[in-house]
């Protein structure tokens, strides 16, 4: 009776300190949320945003400028933000390495490149019936391919700095198709192209925004389920095995999972830099744990906070000019990454 | 007895028939036989590299047998299901992991992966198995610290608990001792052999220290050049030809009876003779040995402790049957193997009826002017007569060891060109 006395005083902090967390994320995601929807390059006032937000049908600017540019957006770079994060989170832990992420392993170069053919070239142009999904799929196919490759190194060489320089290598080669690409394609087309290249939550239609929420939403609910064995596997691939995993199954899962969550963001708002990779290490930092069941909701969070928050930055900064989102990412993201270098244990 | 019988009731828990274990095509061990029965330490004995790692990954399901099969309670160990697998099997590797951010309390808690629903969540049970895991291992006061603080020997007691917590039968370790300090490497063995004693479970690891799986295990195995060599109760198997042919000793050997390894000198720096027995010498064996003289000593008793260490360190030794007193013959024989020595050491072994005769070779010792060094409380005059040599009176060893530091082989070595 006395060791189940002391089992309740063993609660571990993180778990107390959680509920806390989430409120203060939830409360300044929300805050971001309505601070995206209330500014930008026009100045509305407080009742003129209500009247247009309350009535979504009016013919008014307003409410036009607010339902078809501003609330896109501001969910969009909500839910960009989470998918990329919890994307990181899942290769961390599947390739044991704090210094991975969609953006860091080529895998949004794949994406990109496989982007650049739908958008760069005619190939897809009859294709008409996958419209609005095929530069979604093609960046999935894309994240995919580069990931299949990563993964084929990284079984032959051990070390996270050799990782870091497989995904970077990648990323040029990547490029380099695009580039040829470039050179060879329409200059209207290579306008669109370019601008989407540097990443950007603005532009999402509805149709996006509903695909980022439906399949983003069912691969999200997929992973928490997941969230036990993810744990597991912070030991290891042979001490999960030891404890009943189902190895093979679940790195096919994760690798569909994050490829999936990375393509998709790609595709839509472009390659974000860096989100991927800090964000994990943030949510770890603010929850104080390692625990998946956690820490997919709570790097989800942190990651629409952060990039809602990069995404104010990059157009109110400079406005009416906006800045590329990934410049802004790349500039709290790149010291996280030095700095991770730098510390050479870094808990996972 | 009673204990005999009531583990041969039990049926064995896991059953190997013509194993083959290796990576790719290259099979590593063959045609391994053996089972372990409920509550059995079973230690994997050899050389690195000989494939006792190699074994327990088979063992354990991580790698596939190239040959033959593993059956865990009759059934083949490829049919269970992965839950059940761990329900029934734990392990504790070697790999250093990259500690996450957890509680000692958090990790532990993983182990319960088999036990708990989709989610993970822990029940009032898996609290109390938690608890007892840790209680198991003596680690229930680091509950509340981070993983990542611990020391190597207390990592390594929280990964026992961490696989305890699966509730398995069979434990699997790999080199549970490496790395540690003295005080957790006794204490970790220490909890092993409580877990078979009182918990019932089998534990099978790969150890490196002979000395101390001799005095754990149940069961040891020998493992080297691809097979299986001996297999059986360390009392049967952990001799000192076994030992030293498993590890290719040169300069060391195995002692069962002292249940631990001599280091052999170079045996350069002359030859010493000690008079001993009861007891008394075997400290000066080893300082000899450690010091770089040859040793030569008699007359001791075979049933001596004495007579254990100079055997285990390859001393020439004169030996006679054990209570009967020490006679003409064997002093003939010590008498001739002092006088081939550079020095002689006087341990200062206790009078008795049964080693009198040994004084006559300190008569000798010092009939013959050799150099002489004694630990007898007493003056060796009161012993023996008459003194016509000068000897050395060292009233504890360190003050042997000092003078024997200082000493310088004198021509005296004459009588071993050989070895000039």
């Amino acid at each position: 009776m006395s060791t189940a006395q002391s089992c309740c005083d063993l609660r571990p902090i993180s778990v107390r300190r959680a509920p806390l967390v989430f409120g203060l994320l939830a409360v300044l995601t929300l805050v971001m949320l309505v601070l995206n929807v209330g500014f930008g390059s026009i100045h509305f006032t407080l009742p003129q945003l209500w009247q247009a937000l309350t009535h979504p049908q009016d013919e008014s600017t307003i409410s036009f400028i607010l339902w078809n540019i501003r609330i896109p957006r501001a969910i969009a770079a909500v839910f960009g933000g989470a998918y990329l994060a919890a994307a990181g989170l899942l290769l961390q832990i599947y390739f044991r390495n704090p210094i991975v992420g969609p953006y860091i392993l080529g895998i949004s170069s794949g994406a990109t490149l496989m982007v650049s053919f739908v958008m760069l070239t005619s190939v897809t142009v009859s294709w008409t019936l996958f419209t609005p999904f095929i530069s979604t799929l093609a960046a999935f196919a894309g994240a995919y391919g580069v990931m299949l490759i990563v993964l084929a190194i990284a079984s032959r060489v051990k070390g996270g700095v050799t990782l870091l320089i497989v995904g970077l290598m990648m990323g040029y080669l990547c490029g380099a198709v695009s580039a040829i690409l470039t050179a060879f394609a329409e200059k209207e087309k290579i306008k669109g192209f370019v601008l989407w290249q540097l990443g950007s939550f603005s532009g999402f239609k509805w149709n996006e925004i509903w695909l980022l929420l439906v399949v983003g939403g069912a691969i999200m609910v997929l992973l928490y389920l997941q969230s036990k064995p993810l744990n597991a596997f912070l030991l290891g691939e042979e001490y999960a095995a030891s404890m009943g995993v189902n190895i093979r199954r679940f790195r096919l899962l994760i690798l569909l999972c994050s490829c999936g969550l990375a393509g998709m963001v790609t595709s839509m708002a472009g390659p974000v830099a860096f989100v991927g990779m800090a964000v994990p290490h943030m949510a770890r930092l603010g929850f104080g744990t390692s625990d998946n069941r956690i820490l997919i909701p709570g790097a989800c969070l942190m990651g629409g906070l952060v990039a809602s928050l990069c995404d104010l930055i990059a157009r109110s900064v400079m406005a009416p000019v906006e800045l590329p989102l990934s410049a802004i990412t790349a500039f709290f993201g790149a010291p996280i990454v030095i700095m991770l270098l730098l510390k050479r244990r870094v808990k996972l | 007895m009673n204990a005999n019988l009531y583990q041969y009731d039990q049926a064995p828990l896991l059953e190997i028939h013509d194993l083959d274990v290796g990576y790719g095509h290259k099979p590593i061990l063959r045609q391994l036989n053996f089972s372990c029965l409920p509550g059995q330490f079973i230690s994997l004995l050899g050389p690195n590299g000989a494939g006792k790692t190699t074994l327990l990954r088979t063992l354990s399901r991580h790698l596939s047998p190239m040959a033959g099969q593993v059956r865990v309670q009759g059934r083949p160990l490829e049919d269970l299901p992965a839950m059940e697998l761990a329900r029934f099997m734990a392990v504790v590797l070697t790999d250093k992991l990259s500690p996450p951010l957890f509680s000692v309390y958090e990790f532990v808690a993983l182990g319960r992966y088999p036990h708990t629903d989709y989610l993970g969540r822990l029940r009032s049970e898996d609290q109390v198995s938690i608890s007892s895991s840790l209680a198991a291992v003596h680690a229930l006061d680091l509950a509340e610290r981070p993983f990542a603080d611990l020391s190597d020997g207390e990592r390594q007691k929280v990964l026992m608990a961490r696989a305890l917590a699966q509730e398995p039968k069979i434990l699997l370790l790999d080199e549970p001792t490496i790395h540690l300090d003295l005080k957790h490497r006794v204490e970790v063995m220490a909890i092993l052999r409580d877990l078979c004693r009182s918990k019932g479970i089998t534990v099978i690891a790969s150890l490196h220290d002979v000395d101390v799986a001799a005095k754990v295990s149940d069961r040891v195995a020998l493992v080297r050049e691809g097979k299986l060599c001996d297999w059986g109760t360390p009392e049967e198997v952990l001799n000192a030809k076994a030992v030293t042919g498993l590890y290719d000793f040169d300069k060391a050997e195995f002692n069962s009876a002292l249940g631990g390894i001599e280091l052999k000198g170079e045996g350069n720096r002359g030859r010493a003779f000690v008079i001993g027995g009861m007891g008394t010498s075997s400290l000066i064996y080893r300082l000899l040995a450690r010091k770089g003289f040859a040793i030569a000593t008699g007359v001791v008793h075979a049933n001596d402790l004495d007579f254990h260490v100079a055997s285990a360190l390859g001393a020439d030794c004169v030996v006679v049957d054990p209570l009967v007193p020490i006679n003409g013959e064997a002093t003939t024989q010590a008498l001739n193997l002092l006088r081939d020595c550079d020095l002689v050491i006087d341990s200062g072994f206790p009078l008795m009826e049964g080693n009198k005769a040994n004084l006559e070779l300190l008569q000798e010792a010092f009939n013959s002017k050799k150099i002489v060094f004694t630990l007898r409380d007493a003056d060796p005059k009161s012993v023996v007569s008459p003194m016509s040599s000068s000897y050395h009176r060292c009233s504890t060893p360190s003050q042997l060891v000092e003078a024997l530091e200082s000493y310088q082989r004198v021509p005296a070595a004459q009588h071993h060109p050989e070895e000039a």
